[in-house]
């Protein structure tokens, strides 16, 4: 049997809205292995993003459990928190969200800083890094110098960078062509094969395709 | 870690020039203007420290009661020193002191210079260092003379031996000079250029050695084990015993006070320049503080666009705590390069403002203290100002930034209107300050003196113009350019020279009142321009006026109702009261002066005062008066002072209030615009698509002006409502330093709320007039 990874046990969201409570998650259950890529879809306002948030650790659910790694999330501090998914999460945005003032190659070395990484063992893990997205020769350019096929590939390399066991891909073709979207895709499915289990979110039945389990939202309920 | 944060403040600083611009610049301001005042503030504070024996050297002053009320005054009694020396243990040497003008020549070179006839005990008091010559034999021949280095190369040039040579003194007697001494440096509080034995100066004057005449500037040092508190109790017992007067205490007063506390008011000590020291170091506080805020202002207005930087890094696993060094390390950053731009401004301005406040300041950058000032100012501005904006950045959910919802700015939008109020404030009392300091100041100056101080030149009597006074006046006179001659024993500005042991007709209690004696001739009156009341003035003949005294219109009072004319005054003898003369002001400024008891007697005169036809140019005049004073006074310099710049004098310290308020006005203003600017622009653009969106609907530029300055507006009203009573408690606090005074006036406050209004309304128009004029077009697409 594989590993899980993390289990997802009747989670729920809410949030306030003035007087309203408004439901964006209800009583969520899935669990997810090693090895596997999962496409979450659904229309917009589905969950999607609040979903991939929270099991980011980035967002919290009020309600339910989530256990990661074996470790309950949901009882724990959050400077715990931020430890776990230093640790085993990396993110891709939809808009990059790449820091306008850094340099390619300094993008992709902050979150070594974070983990406080010794700058000879940084050095050579950036440069293994650029050299398999074949962007050696941009790393002194500045996002704002990029295409945005570019600036999404800098955006996995620095999502990769820390080692992460899972990553988690909100609509990270979103902003580009259908060319610049298969290719990221394939690098999805690349490093798939290589171990690391992916979540994304998508609208595109094409891009869902790639994945090895897909996940259908609605308003807030796995359909 | 660290290079990371200041690689991308530096970006940061580049790609926004402007914010940048503002942000350093301001802080600059700010840094360089402490900077000067606490310059300022680090002399006052020096003043006399250089004196090693800090805890044991005093000065005796006595405390005077007259109609109830304790004046205080330096002068004591010639014996005073000896006795305090001999019968009190606890003090180990005491000098009694005369300070006095000489002219010393050598050949043609010829200076005059203030200094000391002093007991040989100064020299130790004040522990004084002999370059050349030695402390113990200084002294010993009476007409010996220690000079200061400076003065002995201005008489001799530099490296020469000048011990042993004989100095001319006053043209007529011969010093040995038996020492030079080190110079004192600019603050000392009784400097010298030399010191002189004070048995040459007390030879032929008995009153030197009688406690009857308060004469002498009297410094004593206690032993280090001596209890204060007794030896001063045993001096003011010694010359209460010595005098038989009660109504006089004497005290001493330590040598750390006589600069920064040396103001008495009724016998108790209230301070000095201490005041001006504790006021400007608030404001320069102040300014900072301005500056600082500021910055946390534009730092926090940003705040949309460094948002999402945030929760990326945040997303990346950055904590809380990180992105604050990280904000705080890029306000340092900022600081610190605020405060190089500071040095550059404090090079090119320090003489200036030297030239404004009559020091020598020295920027002093190789002083270990002067630096970690620096430095410190740096990390205190960068910490101060970086807090605020690194709590509330680093306070962002990634969440919601990320997913490009709008910040809620809620308490950082309060706040930052609170700090835009505070600055405005500020600014709004320093207008009001500096305002009512002008008017106060000018209101004195155009007090009605009783005498007229323009086209009034006088000078220092010297040499043997008393005893060729008719020819030098008729000569004067003759020139055409000076119309009257005067003589009196005292500067007419000045106050001294007074006594209460005499009796008048109608005179109760008349101990208890003191009157100032002016020696004067005839011809003073007609040329001060005082105005005579009642009777008839002196006589060219002095004989006739042997037993005739002028008085004051305050004098005339005290003697009852009833025409003055014909009453009595009874000094050593007895004088008849021939005319009453107008009051005039003299001394304080600010408060009445005393009576004034005028005799036809000018042999002791010390000043003489030329009132000079305005017709002839100045320095023809002065040519003409040059002329003639070295034909009949030749020995001596031909030295002058205008009576109008020697009043304008008097208010120094007012004066320096008035233009360091002017200033520091103008920056706090200044700064306070730079962050109205940033914040304007910041609003502008935070509001583009609002702007886009509303011209699109068909709004006018002037009502998206309007919309845009409203708000800003609407805060500097209110910080007029707060600045007001402040200012208002403020200014009547300081006015009521003076007796004579403006009243706060209403329509000052509404001036400076225009004037406060007038400069946020074009400092914001620039910004709302740039934003409105906008193509919509591309703000909307931006979306």
């Amino acid at each position: 049997m594989k590993n899980t990874l993390l289990s997802i046990n009747e989670a729920t969201r809410t949030v306030n809205s003035g007087s309203n409570k408004v439901t964006l998650l209800d009583t969520i259950n899935f669990n997810v292995e090693e090895g596997e890529f999962i496409s979450l879809m659904g229309p917009s306002g589905s969950g999607k993003s609040t979903l991939l948030n929270c099991i980011g650790m980035l967002d919290n659910f009020t309600d339910g459990g989530y256990t990661f790694l074996g470790e309950p999330v949901h009882s724990m501090k959050e400077k715990n928190r931020s430890k776990l998914y230093k640790e085993y999460i990396g993110f891709v945005f939809q808009a990059y969200h790449l820091i306008d003032e850094l340099t390619v190659y300094e993008n992709i070395e902050t979150p070594l800083l974070y983990k406080n990484i010794k700058s000879s063992e940084r050095k050579a893990m950036v440069a293994d890094m650029l050299d398999r997205f074949n962007i050696v020769g941009k790393k002194d350019l500045f996002p704002i110098q990029l295409s945005g096929g570019q600036q999404q590939l800098v955006g996995i390399a620095r999502a990769l960078i820390g080692q992460p066991k899972l990553i988690l891909a909100d609509e990270p073709t979103g902003n580009l062509n259908s060319k610049q979207s298969e290719e990221i895709m394939e690098l999805f499915a690349q490093l798939n094969k290589e171990g690391v289990i992916i979540i994304q979110a998508t609208h595109s039945e094409s891009n869902a395709a790639y994945g090895s389990r897909i996940i259908n939202l609605l308003d807030g309920k796995i359909v | 870690m660290i290079l990371n944060y200041i690689k991308i403040a530096f970006r940061t600083l580049r790609k926004n020039k402007g914010y940048s611009f503002l942000n350093i610049f301001g802080l600059a301001i700010g840094i360089t203007c402490a900077s000067l005042i606490f310059l300022w503030v680090e002399d006052e504070l020096s003043f006399d420290s250089n004196f090693p024996k800090q805890d044991q050297v005093y000065f005796v002053s006595t405390h005077q009661e007259y109609e109830g009320e304790w004046r205080t005054f330096g002068s004591t009694p010639g014996p005073l020193a000896e006795a305090m020396k001999a019968e009190i243990p606890g003090v180990v040497r005491a000098s009694k002191t005369r300070g006095l003008d000489l002219l010393f020549s050598v050949g043609d070179n010829v200076v005059n210079r203030f200094g000391r006839y002093v007991d040989s005990d100064f020299l130790d008091i004040f522990s004084l260092t002999f370059i050349e010559g030695n402390k113990a034999e200084a002294f010993k021949n009476p007409e010996s003379i220690v000079i200061t280095q400076a003065t002995a190369e201005q008489l001799y040039g530099e490296h020469e031996k000048v011990v042993g040579k004989i100095l001319k003194v006053n043209s007529t007697d011969n010093y040995l000079i038996s020492g030079v001494i080190e110079n004192l440096p600019n603050n000392v509080s009784y400097p010298f250029a030399w010191l002189a034995p004070f048995e040459r100066y007390g030879r032929d004057k008995e009153f030197t050695r009688e406690y009857g005449s308060f004469f002498a500037d009297t410094f004593a040092e206690l032993s280090p084990e001596a209890d204060f508190e007794a030896v001063d109790a045993q001096v003011r017992n010694l010359l209460q015993e010595q005098t038989g007067d009660a109504d006089s205490k004497a005290f001493l007063h330590s040598i750390k006070d006589w600069h920064l506390r040396a103001d008495f008011e009724n016998g108790e000590q209230v301070g000095g320049r201490i005041d001006s020291v504790k006021l400007f170091t608030v404001i320069a506080l102040i300014i900072l503080l301005i500056a600082c805020i500021n910055f946390m202002n534009l730092s926090t207005a940003r705040s949309e666009k460094r948002a999402n930087e945030v929760g990326v890094r945040k997303a990346m696993g950055s904590g809380r705590v990180r992105l604050m060094i990280q904000f705080i390390s890029e306000a340092l950053i900022l600081a610190f390069i605020a405060t190089l731009v500071s040095v550059i401004l404090l090079l090119v301005l320090l003489p200036q403002f030297n030239l404004l406040i009559e020091k020598d300041l020295v920027l002093g950058l190789s002083k270990p203290s002067h630096i970690l000032f620096l430095l410190g100012i740096a990390i205190i501005c960068g910490v101060f100002a970086g807090l605020y904006p690194a709590f509330y950045l680093s306070s962002f959910k990634p969440v919601e930034v990320l997913k490009g919802l709008k910040v809620t700015q809620g308490s950082a939008t309060f706040i930052r209107k609170g700090l835009v109020i505070g600055q405005f404030t500020i600014s709004i009392v320093f207008i009001v300050s500096t305002i009512l300091v002008y008017q106060q100041i000018q209101h004195v100056k155009n007090r009605d003196l009783g005498y007229s101080k323009d086209q009034l030149i006088s000078m220092k009597v010297t040499g043997s113009m008393i005893e060729k006074f008719s020819v030098i006046k008729q000569d004067l006179k003759n020139t055409g350019a000076i119309s009257n001659v005067g003589l009196s024993n005292s500067n007419i500005l000045n106050g001294g020279n007074n006594g209460s042991n005499l009796t008048w007709t109608g005179g109760v209690d008349t101990e208890d009142i003191l009157i100032s004696f002016r020696l004067v001739n005839s011809e003073f009156f007609e040329t001060t321009g005082m105005e005579l009341k009642e009777g008839h003035g002196f006589s060219e003949n002095r004989a006739k006026d042997s037993a005739s005294v002028l008085i004051t219109e305050s004098f005339a009072k005290l003697m009852g109702k009833g025409s003055a004319i014909g009453k009595k005054v009874t000094l050593d003898d007895t004088y008849t009261v021939v005319g009453v003369v107008k009051d005039f002001l003299y001394g304080d400024m600010y408060g009445t002066s005393d009576p004034v008891l005028f005799l036809n007697y000018h042999d002791e005169a010390s000043f003489m005062y030329l009132k000079t036809n305005s017709e002839i140019p100045t320095n023809d005049m002065l040519a003409m008066v040059e002329a003639v004073m070295k034909t009949h006074n030749p020995a001596f310099p031909f030295e002058y002072g205008f009576l109008d710049e020697t009043f304008n004098a008097k208010f120094k310290s007012e004066q320096l209030v008035e233009k360091l308020s002017q200033l520091f006005a103008l920056l706090a203003i200044l700064i306070s615009c730079l962050g109205l600017f940033g914040l304007a622009a910041y609003t502008a653009e935070q509001r583009s698509k609002e702007i886009g969106v509303r011209k699109v609907l068909g709004a006018s530029v002037s009502g998206i002006v309007k919309l845009l300055s409203k708000d800003f507006l609407k805060l500097v009203g209110i910080s007029i409502v707060i600045a007001i009573p402040i200012a208002w408690y403020t200014m009547e606090n300081w006015l009521q330093n003076y007796a004579y005074r403006i009243e706060i006036n209403g329509w000052i406050f509404v001036i400076a709320g225009v004037v406060a209004i007038i400069i946020a309304m074009v400092t914001v128009s620039f910004q709302a007039i740039r934003a409105a004029i906008a193509n919509p077009i591309k703000s909307l697409r931006t979306e």
